[in-house]
């Protein structure tokens, strides 16, 4: 930064740790998801090479199911949703026409918290052992007597600080849409990644609650001794089912709703076309959004909660295949008789459309509850299950990041090398599990670490292995492309892609620290088509030019999840008798904890009598950068 | 009073100063925002309760524990301090700041006295009883619950003494009204979770249990 | 609010602010609410599927006391916050409905 301000600038690492801009938490949400998500993908690949053939001893029973149990939480909670929020984050203020999200500090704390516990939680692996009870952690495999590391203490504790980010970050987007869209922007004119946004918010701020409760009462019975799955006391573990699923199938549509915003734009874009079927493309994810919280307990079918309340949920979740078909055919005749371009966003995106189907059909065959009896944990359901969260999400968020890294970082990746990533992964992605399908049908059962020979899995075993590491290979040639553009300069034009529809495309790639320079006036859904189809090169502005308000850049939410991440490691070891008197003294005695709250809340308080003033941008200074741009 | 009189002129504060910037009213809406996921929060600790409210094991049952004056004595208190809360925006719409805090004073000491009848309640089962966390699973979701909120008790009493603290330094602004606001949005809502506890756990248990 | 009358700025509020008196009424409601439940509890021999719909329909009352007058929901401009309270209220009831019906068998 060349330009003097009045404010306190920091610099280089500095700058990271204290930033309160969107864009540049949005790259911190991506390095550091992506970070975990290569953990997760490492993960995988050693339950893989586990499963390659019959009675394999690469690892033990004890570290498969640490692997599967960490392969499963990293990629939901600490790989993908971080992944969700970078590219919300980058592009949803700029969607909607705004300088800045509404709670800018908040924005920070979400993602530090996220990162201290995911963090937290990976630290279980040289702590004495992962969590070990599956992603679900059903009691009472979870509990003190079948699980006697402190792996599911991680688990607990990690996840709540890092849930607590996530909820923060549902909030703060919720409010940033409903009060931040520029002028003219009605609900209505929202860009279809916006509304996904919108409604997945919602749904995390009615989700995350439940598995906070559901943590906090898993870590009172191991850590307090309380008795809530401890059936000799009164306890009943199927109370932790129903709670972690209330929050947990929501969650898969808090995953699934972004990557359908993405989609839309992606296949609108490079068909040059509207969206079809806009306002039945809103509707749609409304009703997926209320379904969602409806249908919870088909997870539970074999728990033994009678035919009345199968049959009730059965058919809410067939129900779910209404809405999602209407938004299959909306993409459909979306790219019916589009002028379409299949780069490497494109491809993924119509490379998403028939897996996800894919998955969406299995998904109401395990619906089908008597038939779910047959199906329940077998290859089938990591089949179902992998064709939506990563031949739905995953391709869906590779989709949106080619789409918008242009936006993010001013240059665009290189299509080639991105067009070889897609095929390697694609084709990895259904030999792995496509032949799952059918090792489930057959009788391989999931979350078990190894097999039998000769019961007709062996072959589709190896198949499935190479699959997997055609995925990794898709996923480093991903990487190498990032590396290889990352030296190009800096700088392409507003709209790479010529086609850009919405209001991200009207603004320098990457934009600003104020994002608009003048706050559009919107007239339209996809505002900058709207312009652009009128003769108009940018946007009308909705103000005259003027002073800048910025929040400055603050310390205080990662010294928060400093605080969060120290407390949650003492709380753990409460009861851990360490060998030595001053270790136990300060663990069991709470001063851990005390101490790590006491940042927390002390940081909490100095935020709030120290008024933020902020600074301004100077409108010649705009200018200056304006002539640069 | 005459130079009171002149500042109010000069820097004429907005009739409803909480919503009179976008930060304000970005406050309130997100604080409404997490109000409405605490009410998942303590519906599914509810749902805890209700569901292991029998599962009693060798401990005492609802009915045998709960008193019913000590209850009734901390929820009129709580009431109490709904009502003064109330009265702490409506001085604040007057501008009256001096109102303001002595109407947030009272609220903090009424929600200090609940506290300190909750400790009582909690140190009374344990010591008479013997009746403590890892009793029964009736007992653990009882005390989660209750002490979820008074957990969320404690840390209305810090908030709002924070608040008034800013509001005696830095007098009434567009910065620190939300901040009333919310945290009497807050302390509302503390009340109403109240409303559910005292009627599912304690008059309920005593009717059902 | 007498010693204020000097005060132009009150004055000029005092036609746009109903003052205290809305509220106490609201206030007196809860505190009945709250009684007819603890004396109904307290004096026993009542029904008990009486005493309970009698018990909820009075906290419910109460809740909405407190959600419309003191917290303003049902002030214009309260769209948004009514929607997602009643989106918690929902999945909140889910929760309960759940831990109900079908958790033990």
């Amino acid at each position: 930064m060349a330009h003097a301000h009045s404010v306190k600038r920091h610099k280089g690492l500095m700058d990271w740790l204290t930033t309160v801009d969107h864009k540049k938490i949005a790259i911190l949400y991506l390095v550091a998801g992506g970070f975990f998500f290569g953990i997760g993908g490492i993960e995988a690949l050693l339950i893989r090479v586990q499963l390659w053939k019959p009675m394999s001893t690469f690892v033990t029973a004890q570290q498969f199911n640490e692997l599967i149990t960490m392969h499963g939480t990293t990629m939901i909670f600490l790989g993908v949703m971080p992944i969700i929020f970078a590219i919300m984050n980058a592009v949803i203020p700029l969607q909607i026409g705004a300088r800045d999200v509404a709670f800018p500090f908040l924005n920070s704390l979400g993602f530090w918290t996220f990162l201290f516990g995911g963090l937290l939680l990976n630290l279980s692996w040289f702590m004495g052992g992962a969590p070990d009870g599956g992603w679900t952690a059903y009691a009472p495999l979870s509990s003190t007597t079948y699980s006697t590391t402190h792996g599911v203490d991680f688990y607990t504790i990690g996840l709540q600080i890092a849930g607590l980010g996530t909820l923060i970050g549902g909030i703060n987007f919720l409010a940033t849409i409903i009060t931040m869209r520029a002028p003219g922007m009605s609900f209505m004119r929202m860009p279809m990644f916006t509304w996904t946004t919108f409604v997945t918010s919602a749904m995390i701020l009615f989700a995350f609650p439940a598995i906070t409760v559901g943590l906090v009462l898993l870590s009172f019975d191991r850590i307090l001794g309380a008795n809530f799955f401890n059936v000799e006391l009164g306890g009943n573990p199927v109370l932790w089912q129903h709670i972690f699923w209330i929050f947990g199938h929501p969650e898969v549509y808090i995953l699934i709703l972004p990557a359908f915003g993405i989609i839309s734009e992606v296949v609108s874009t490079f068909s040059r076309k509207r969206l079809f079927g806009y306002s039945s493309m809103v509707f749609a994810t409304i009703l997926i959004a209320f379904l969602g919280f409806m249908v919870w307990a088909h997870h539970m079918f074999t728990t033994g909660m009678g035919p009345v309340a199968n049959a009730l949920f059965a058919i809410a979740t067939m129900l779910i295949a209404v809405p999602t078909g209407i938004k299959i055919f909306n993409w459909l005749f979306t790219m019916w008789g589009g002028q379409i371009t299949f780069n490497t966003a494109n491809l993924f995106a119509a490379g998403f459309i028939p897996t996800f189907v894919m998955g969406g059909v299995t998904g109401v065959m395990l619906g089908a509850a008597p038939a779910d009896y047959q199906f329940h944990d077998t290859y089938f359901v990591v089949a179902h299950f992998h064709y939506v969260i990563v031949g739905g999400l995953v391709l869906g968020l590779f989709s949106g990041l080619h789409y918008w890294w242009p936006k993010m970082f001013g240059r665009v990746l290189n299509e080639t090398l991105g067009k070889i990533e897609f095929w390697t992964f694609i084709i990895g992605f259904h030999l792995t599990f496509f032949l799952q399908h059918f090792l489930g049908l057959i009788g391989m059962q999931r979350r078990v670490y190894t097999y039998l020979p000769n019961q007709g899995f062996d072959m589709m075993n190896v198949l499935s292995t190479i699959g997997a590491f055609l995925m990794g290979v898709g996923v480093i040639i991903f990487l190498i492309n990032i590396a290889i553009t990352a030296r190009k300069p800096s700088g392409v034009e507003n709209d790479p892609w010529g086609d850009g529809r919405t209001l991200e495309w009207a603004i320098p790639s990457p934009p600003p620290e104020y994002n608009f320079k003048q706050l559009p006036l919107v007239r339209g859904l996809d505002a900058y088509w709207k312009e652009k189809m009128a003769g108009n090169t940018e946007m009308t502005p909705a103000e005259p030019v003027g002073p800048i308000h910025m929040p400055s850049p603050t310390i205080i939410p990662f010294v928060m999840s400093v605080g969060l991440f120290i407390a949650g490691l003492g709380f753990m070891f409460t009861t851990e008798d360490f060998g030595n008197s001053a270790l136990n003294f300060i663990f069991n005695n709470y001063i851990v904890v005390i101490l790590g709250l006491g940042i927390t809340f002390g940081s909490m308080i100095v935020h709030s009598i120290n008024d933020d003033e902020g600074w301004h941008i100077e409108p010649e200074e705009i200018d200056g950068k304006g002539v640069e741009a | 009073m005459s130079t009171l009189h002149a500042q109010k002129a000069t820097n004429t504060l907005p009739h409803e100063p909480e919503k009179a910037t976008l930060e304000g009213r970005n406050k309130i809406l997100g604080f409404w925002l997490f109000l409405a996921g605490e009410a998942v929060l303590f519906g599914t600790l509810f749902a805890t309760f209700l569901t292991l409210r029998n599962q009693v094991a060798d401990g005492p049952s609802a009915s045998e524990l709960f008193s019913l004056p000590i209850t009734a004595v901390a929820t009129l208190i709580l009431l109490v301090s709904s009502l003064t809360s109330v009265f702490s925006i409506q001085a604040m719409h007057r501008g009256n700041v001096k109102s303001l805090l002595t109407w947030l004073t009272v609220t903090v000491l009424l929600g200090f006295g609940f506290l300190c009848l909750e400790i009582y309640e909690f140190y009374e089962y344990v010591t008479h009883y013997g009746y403590g966390m890892t009793t029964s699973a009736f007992s653990s979701s009882f005390y989660t619950l209750v002490g979820f909120h008074g957990a969320h008790v404690i840390f209305g009493i810090c908030w709002i003494s924070i608040i008034i603290g800013q509001v005696a330094k830095k007098g009434l602004t567009v910065v620190t009204a939300p901040k009333v606001y919310v945290s009497a949005m807050y302390w509302h809502f503390v009340d109403v979770v109240w409303v559910f506890v005292f009627t599912v756990v304690y008059l309920l248990g005593k009717v059902v249990g | 609010m007498t010693d204020h009358h000097n005060d132009g700025s009150v004055v000029r509020h005092r036609h746009r602010h109903e003052g205290p008196r809305k509220h106490v009424i609201a206030f007196i409601f809860s505190i009945v609410l709250t009684a007819i439940a603890f004396a109904t509890v307290a004096a026993g021999g009542v029904n008990t599927a009486f005493t309970v719909i009698l018990l909820l329909v009075m906290a419910v009352l109460q809740v909405l006391v407190q959600l419309g007058y003191w917290m303003h929901l049902k002030d214009k401009g309260h769209m948004i916050p009514i929607v997602f309270m009643a989106g918690g209220f929902f999945v909140a009831g889910l929760c309960i409905i759940a831990a109900l019906y079908w958790m033990w068998w």
